[in-house]
């Protein structure tokens, strides 16, 4: 991932210059009422919630009626991941930096097929949110009723934990498929969906801690930013903004160095394994399995 | 099992203060203790209330049913000046029914509340005697004196064949039944958790020369007279029962059961409570009255939050014995629910309170301790001066969140309420808030029941009017303020004082006339907004083709400032207006225009103008526009602002681009 860290860099630039324009008129709006009052010193040496509320619920800044903006300009990031995807999975696949023409012509051609794929995926998902409605229910539930007073807020820890798991292993399937699609030029998604998760499943456990691995490093990296934050003086506005950047290029990096490793695991073993999976599945006793001897070196080296 | 801690901050540093003690001094210290000691007990020894009422009640109360089977022997002293013959009762348990006046306003106020049945819950009565006149059941007759709503049950009354003179004495035995629901409001059950409140039939005011009984409504508390509770309460062994007044005696009987015996003298409730899992703290607080005994009785999941609890009791108990007056009684019970019974939290009786508290609430987060606060205020506004909290709940509540603020501020810093990973909420700023939130919905003076709204009702008469008596202290003075409380308590302390009683008092304490401020902010629903219109500093040779180089120091401005009345509400006010060579001018404004312009001719330009300079006018319903100042002073803000929203968005855009 790291040796098409540019990919990495745009994606990053887009997402920073996207919420720059979300932000602008929010901005504008906030200077028209707290550009000369002294009252917005209460924002800066500390964070005076009352001060924000007051400020945010002023009808000149219309702060909260404008929130559908940041979602408008995230919609706008999410097509752009769309488009740029298949351009990106087809660097890490072949490994050189593509021509501008060739990485671009790789993202129009894939785009139409994600929107499918995009589709299929929120069906499958659909049930793991059901179920963490349920857990929230649930939970919410014991908190009132159970007699031990942690038993929902447990509940709650464990039922989420799972359902992110769940998630994790769906993305897990669909990036799969995503990046058998690109090797194979598959045009049905449902066909690249089914190799997807034969190979998957069977290699979920090394595939999994992969990915988990990364994620992982994602939550840390999340927990250390609150600890610094919190230890930063308030008015360090800089900093802060620097601190929150330098996190969000690394969650982007972490979820890019998935795809990377996932490519690259496929790229190593997982097409012999998906032609293997494709003439014998269901003959021999999961032929795409690691043993111990042909286990592979990790792709996250 | 009894957990004791150690006194709180607050005495910890008054210790460097005390001077060293000589012979002569000691001498003197003894007689003028032994002076005080019989001052204070002078008071215990004799009524402090008028005492209208003296309840007997007898309860048997079964814990798998959730039922309470009493008797209740009612001696009622005629002192109101004129023959009676009709009685009202309060059946305040009979709220909590679907065809109920109290429900039929909680639907009203929230379109999505649903009935479940496990809220329901009754009080029946099964015989009324008056002694002298025989049984009177068959004359009870439910009233609706408010709504006329005929499905209500919360008010009854009973006319005696013969009138009581006045003076006389007439004793009513009633026998009822109660059934109690999951607590839906202050009282019922949660799992083996049951707070008893208003569950005995309660006779009505005599005030203002009629019968003063109201029916149950969402947002009303209650109203009644002084008097002596004796309650014996029958359950069972394991339970741990905490009441009003203080515990007489506890017999264990041979079928299982307990029966714990407790008095309660000038109080005007009585509420109790039991669960076999409260862990049970002591400690005791020494105020101006001797010493008091406090019992916390505690879930065992909220350990964490007893000292958090205590310290916060212990700090208010002492701030309002230095500030307004002593606590007289001899014990202070607090209740701490458990998780999911949390709506019998923050509620006050006399002599007992419940807190309301979580496994997880952090330090910063000071929710248990304010509750502790409000509801051991409450032991002076509505405990001792008990107020009408039906028809001027600004007085219990009100003065109350305002007296709030004070104790908070002083117990915690400026941000008491909320001092949490960089965000922080003052005591002041939170009630602010809620008055900004319902600024001209309705008086502070109107019934409680009668508010456009639940949530109007609770942001004027908390919210508003802290506020009003915050700002209030602008134009008297807080150590005036603090003084006029003293004055009220001292003054109206078991009695039932009205609004025009304490409005009266502070005029009275300030020597000011007060009508202006009143008309606006007690009896009025103006808003309060002044801004700095305009501030504009002009070279006076502005008219010149070529003027010379402008200089600091010599080139000479005219500038003006313009401050702009927005709101409707007129307030004296002052305008501090700086210039760039270090000048400071303040003006006085009566506020009674529409607008005031300023102008100066200086060797200097205006840098800033602000109204209110102090931050004293709390009822200002926009801070933001108070101040005006020349250079672009909420870049800091806006940028933080922006860094926070771009990060939100960034995150956002993120999270949906995991889709695909």
């Amino acid at each position: 991932m790291w040796r098409h860290q540019r990919v990495l860099w745009w994606m990053f630039g887009t997402n920073l210059v996207l919420a720059l324009f979300s932000a602008m008129p929010m901005a504008s709006r906030v200077s028209k009422v707290a550009e000369h009052s002294l009252q917005s010193q209460r924002l800066v040496e500390g964070f005076d919630l009352a001060a924000f509320v007051e400020l945010t619920s002023n009808p000149d800044v219309g702060f909260w009626s404008k929130t559908a903006d940041s979602l408008w300009y995230s919609l706008i990031f999410f097509v752009f991941a769309m488009f740029l995807c298949g351009g990106i999975l087809e660097t890490y696949r072949t490994d050189r930096k593509l021509p501008t023409a060739e990485f671009f012509h790789a993202c129009g051609m894939y785009f139409w097929r994600w929107a499918r794929l995009c589709v299929f995926f929120l069906i499958v998902i659909t049930p793991v949110c059901l179920l963490a409605s349920g857990i929230y229910q649930w939970s919410d539930k014991l908190s009132e009723d159970a007699a031990p007073e942690m038993l929902g807020f447990w509940v709650e820890v464990v039922g989420m934990l799972l359902v992110v798991l769940l998630m994790m292993a769906v993305r897990l399937w669909f990036d799969m498929a995503q990046i058998c699609a690109v090797a194979e030029n598959e045009r049905s998604m449902r066909r690249s969906l089914v190799n997807a998760f034969r190979l998957t499943r069977h290699n979920f456990g090394l595939l999994f801690w992969l990915y988990f691995r990364i994620s992982a490093l994602a939550w840390i990296a999340l927990g250390a930013t609150w600890w610094i934050w919190l230890r930063l003086p308030s008015p360090r506005i800089g900093t802060t903004f620097f601190l929150f950047e330098v996190l969000l290029a690394f969650w982007l990096g972490t979820r890019l160095w998935q795809r990377a490793a996932e490519t690259l695991w496929y790229e190593r073993y997982g097409e012999i394994h998906a032609s293997e999976l494709a003439g014998v599945e269901g003959t021999a006793a999961r032929p795409g399995a690691w043993t111990a001897e042909t286990l592979p070196a990790s792709p996250l080296q | 099992m009894a957990v004791t801690f150690p006194a709180p901050p607050v005495g910890c540093k008054l210790r460097g203060l005390v001077p060293k003690l000589n012979l002569g001094k000691a001498l003197l210290l003894l007689v003028a203790g032994a002076i005080t000691a019989a001052q204070a007990q002078t008071p215990a020894s004799k009524p402090l209330s008028e005492r209208v009422v003296a309840y007997e009640i007898d309860g048997r109360f079964d814990a798998q049913k959730m039922v309470l089977e009493g008797t209740e022997t009612l001696t009622y002293h005629n002192l109101t000046g004129q023959p009676l013959d009709t009685f009202p009762f309060h059946l305040y348990l009979n709220a909590f029914q679907p065809t109920s006046t109290f429900m039929r306003e909680v639907r009203r106020d929230s379109s999505d509340f649903e009935w479940k049945d496990k809220y329901s819950a009754s009080i029946k009565i099964k015989s009324l005697e008056v002694v002298g006149f025989g049984d009177l059941t068959s004359q009870m007759r439910f009233i609706a004196p408010d709504d006329g709503n005929a499905e209500d049950r919360t008010v009854f009354e009973v006319k005696l064949p013969r009138t009581i003179a006045p003076g006389d004495s007439v004793q009513f035995k009633i026998a009822f039944v109660d059934h109690f629901g999951e607590v839906f409001a202050r009282t019922g059950y949660k799992r083996d958790f049951i707070m008893g409140a208003q569950w005995f039939p309660k006779v009505g005011v005599w005030w203002h020369s009629k019968w003063n009984c109201h029916q149950f409504h969402s947002s009303t508390e209650f109203f009644a007279d002084f008097g002596t509770f004796d309650v014996k309460l029958t359950l069972p062994q394991n339970e741990i029962v905490g009441a009003s007044g203080e515990e007489i005696s506890a017999v264990n009987n041979k079928d299982g059961t307990k029966t714990v015996t407790f008095r309660g003298e000038d109080i005007h409730d009585f509420a109790w409570t039991a669960q076999p899992g409260y862990r049970v703290v002591e400690d005791s607080f020494t105020g101006s009255m001797g010493p008091v005994r406090i019992r916390m009785l505690m879930q065992p999941g909220h350990m964490n939050s007893a000292p958090r609890y205590m310290q916060a009791l212990k700090g208010t108990m002492d701030l309002f014995d230095r500030w307004y007056g002593p606590y007289p009684y001899k014990q202070i019970t607090v209740v701490d629910p458990p998780h999911g019974g949390d709506r019998a939290g923050g509620m006050e009786y006399p002599q007992l309170f419940t807190g309301d508290t979580a496994w997880y609430l952090p330090k910063g987060l000071r929710l248990p301790e304010d509750v502790v606060e409000h509801e051991f205020a409450h032991q002076y506004w509505y405990g001792m001066v008990a107020t009408n909290e039906f028809e001027e709940a600004w007085l219990d509540e009100g003065i109350n969140s305002y007296t709030e603020g004070k104790i908070m501020t002083k117990l915690y810093g400026p941000h008491a309420f909320v001092d949490l990973a960089g965000g922080t909420i003052g005591m002041h700023d939170l009630e602010r808030y809620q008055y900004r939130n319902a600024a001209d919905k309705d008086p502070m003076s109107k019934a409680a029941y009668d508010y456009m709204s639940f949530s109007s009702y609770g942001n004027i008469t908390y919210g508003k009017t802290a506020t009003v008596l915050t700002t209030l202290e602008k134009v008297i003075g807080e150590d005036t303020m603090q003084r006029a409380l003293r004055t009220y308590f001292e003054r109206y302390r078991f009695k039932h004082p009205t609004g025009e009683d304490f409005l009266n008092t502070v005029e009275e304490v300030s020597g000011q006339n007060l009508r202006w401020y009143y008309d606006q902010a007690v009896f009025g629903t103006k808003v309060l907004d002044y801004e700095i219109s305009r501030v504009r500093s002009d070279r006076v040779d502005w008219y010149r083709e070529n003027p010379a180089k402008e200089e600091k120091g010599k080139t000479v401005y005219r500038s003006e400032v313009l401050v702009h009345r927005k709101g409707d509400f007129t307030f004296p006010l002052e305008v501090l207006i700086k210039f760039d060579d270090g000048e400071q001018v303040r003006e006085h404004w009566d506020g009674q225009d529409r607008w005031v312009r300023y102008t100066y001719q200086k060797k200097a330009k205006v840098i800033s103008a602000e109204v209110d300079p102090e931050h004293a006018i709390w009822l200002d319903k926009d801070f933001f526009n108070n101040s005006y100042a020349e250079e672009d002073i909420g870049k800091g803000a806006r940028s933080k602002l922006v860094t926070y929203w771009m990060f939100f968005t960034q995150l956002l855009a993120q999270c949906l681009a995991w889709l695909v």
